[in-house]
């Protein structure tokens, strides 16, 4: 089934995106396209058929669970335009 | 002969033997970069300064001396790592990736972050904020993408290898475009610590050069177990030491039966001919194996896994810690919004809003689980092959490189050209793209894939074909 422009709009705003009505009438046409190819997928018996996973992997490689101290946490601080002292600071979260 | 001619090997036997030395080498290679940049703009960060306290570090390893670039999404310490887009702004990253670390270790000097599609998203590497990039051996077409700018560099003599990722066929295809050689690792084979993630489950790092032996001297240095990676390989060892007088007697080298119906240029139909003509003469055998699933379907599983993953690996980006950023913003909301619309491209953008739309609950099941699915057969069908077969031939791409500009605005028929990559990170195998000669002024390159893990395989079954081929040329048509 088509998405309405309306649909991929909504979609859009959930991934925190804005799009221009020019963006907008390109990504329905484009997602519309994808859909419509995707549905090939019903051409085939996916049943009894497992989710991928690498054959190989037999067991959830896990560290254990220590904390450690990054060693230039300063670094990762001065990257940011939104810093309180050693914390980020985010705008407003609650909405009026 | 200039020192930038030199290939990767015989760089580092005269570098050993102190036939020349590092400043030397650093200093070819930099006006070499200089007198062709402005035509080619392989670069989107230069680092002569990091090179030059690089080459006061006295390292005896490896590649002692050796000048590289890396990819503009591999991570590197203090220094600007874009991903091609806005949205990372000015952004350094407070680590290295591990393959990165590996190679400083053992001496390679960095020139520089290199050119690629925003997010690695693109077959161009023409969809970079940071503009085009253009093909070295002839300057009116693409260098193909997303790691448009390594290829072009190895090709144009700027550095005798380079690092790139493949999601989908992103070392492969440009290697090919440009002339150069290119390996696509088993994934796991090299670890992605510090990869700005595209699709986590596909994107894996690898080297060009310009001879095979070049990649297998590169992969001995970056195939490493990393614990920081929990998808790289543990408990096994991979032995890339090259050795003369390899055969591929005896071997089998497969021709897809589905691909035969598809229509080639005549550049790349005349080398696939060449290429099973010299194998022929080696003594390997050419059979034939059906892979009906990928032929069908590998092109629609791939960029619904692809998109999928990149929708989640991108949410990251929120202006918050790092990259573009707005100060004004009435709320988190507002300041998100603004940050990703302004900091995205429209490509980018639409894999997101793709990806999004697939994995929402009323579609998951139909889309990307159908997906993940798909993959499985994908995955089984080539383990079948290889039971039949040791490698499979195939181009790395249908067409030669286009002219820029001349792309197709239905982002789907793009999608299709990468049909004989993708399928190949569906299933995790390995994927050498080889050079073939010329066709008029335009280099050919075609694809040997093997199993899982037979990456060492695969390079010896290139340096055989390369014996016949011979070393590309460094491209010149970027010389002011």
């Amino acid at each position: 089934m088509k998405l309405t422009s309306e649909q991929v709009n909504d979609i859009a705003l959930e991934s925190r995106l804005l799009l221009t009505e020019q963006e907008l009438a390109g990504a329905t046409r484009y997602i519309n396209n994808f859909l419509e190819i995707l549905d090939s997928f019903k051409e085939l018996d996916l049943t009894d058929v497992e989710p991928f996973s690498f054959a190989e992997v037999l067991e959830c490689p896990l560290r254990e669970d220590k904390v450690a101290a990054f060693p230039d946490a300063e670094a990762i601080l001065h990257e940011s335009e939104h810093v309180d002292g050693s914390y980020f600071k985010v705008p407003r979260i609650m909405e009026e | 002969m200039e020192l930038y001619e030199l290939n990767l090997y015989h760089l580092t036997e005269g570098l050993k033997a102190k036939k020349f030395s590092p400043e030397e080498v650093y200093e070819s290679c930099k006006k070499r970069i200089d007198s062709c940049e402005e035509n080619i703009h392989a670069f989107i960060t230069r680092t002569d300064e990091v090179a030059k306290s690089q080459l006061n570090e006295n390292n005896s390893g490896t590649l002692a001396g050796v000048p590289t670039v890396l990819k503009d999404n591999l991570c590197t310490k203090g220094i600007r790592t874009t991903a091609a887009s806005k949205i990372l702004g000015n952004w350094r990253p407070p680590y290295n990736a591990s393959a990165w670390n590996y190679l400083r270790d053992a001496g390679a000097i960095l020139m520089g972050k290199v050119n690629m599609d925003e997010f690695a998203m693109g077959n161009t590497c023409g969809n970079s904020a940071f503009g085009a990039t253009r093909n070295p051996n002839d300057l009116s077409r693409v260098p193909g993408g997303s790691s448009g700018g390594s290829a072009a560099a190895v090709s144009a003599g700027y550095v005798p290898f380079a690092l790139g990722s493949d999601t989908g066929g992103s070392i492969r295809q440009p290697a090919a475009y440009c002339g150069v050689y290119g390996l696509k690792p088993t994934y796991g084979m090299v670890s992605r610590y510090g990869l700005i993630s595209y699709g986590s489950s596909l994107d894996q790092i690898g080297p060009f050069a310009r001879t095979v032996r070049d990649l297998q001297l590169v992969m001995s240095v970056i195939a490493h177990y990393d614990p920081m990676d929990s998808s790289c390989f543990r408990e096994k060892n991979y032995d890339f030491t090259h050795h003369e007088n390899v055969s591929i007697k005896g071997k089998k080298f497969a021709l897809v039966k589905e691909f035969q119906d598809f229509s080639l240029d005549p550049g790349i139909e005349r080398a696939m001919k060449k290429t099973q003509e010299i194998l022929q003469e080696e003594g390997a055998e050419l059979v034939e194996v059906s892979l009906p699933v990928v032929s069908k379907y590998a092109v629609a599983c791939y960029y619904a896994l692809a998109m999928s993953e990149a929708h989640t690996n991108l949410e990251r980006y929120d202006g918050v810690r790092l990259g573009y950023t707005v100060k004004d913003a009435a709320g988190i909301k507002e300041m998100f919004e603004r940050v990703r619309s302004y900091g995205f491209g429209s490509e980018v953008k639409s894999r997101i809003i793709a990806g999004t739309c697939l994995t929402e609950p009323q579609r998951c099941e139909q889309y990307y689980v159908a997906a993940t699915k798909v993959r499985t057969l994908i995955a089984q069908e080539f383990a079948k092959a290889f039971t039949q077969t040791d490698f499979i031939l195939q181009p790395a791409s249908p067409e030669m490189p286009p002219l820029i500009g001349s792309q197709d605005d239905d982002a789907m028929k793009g999608y299709q050209a990468d049909l004989y990559t993708l399928p190949v990170n569906l299933a995790g195998l390995p994927g050498l793209s080889f050079f073939t000669g010329y066709y008029g002024d335009l280099p050919v390159g075609l694809q040997l894939i093997g199993p899982r893990w037979s990456d060492p395989a695969i390079l010896e079954a290139g340096l055989v074909i390369e014996r016949h081929t011979g070393t590309p040329e460094i491209a010149n048509e970027g010389v002011k």
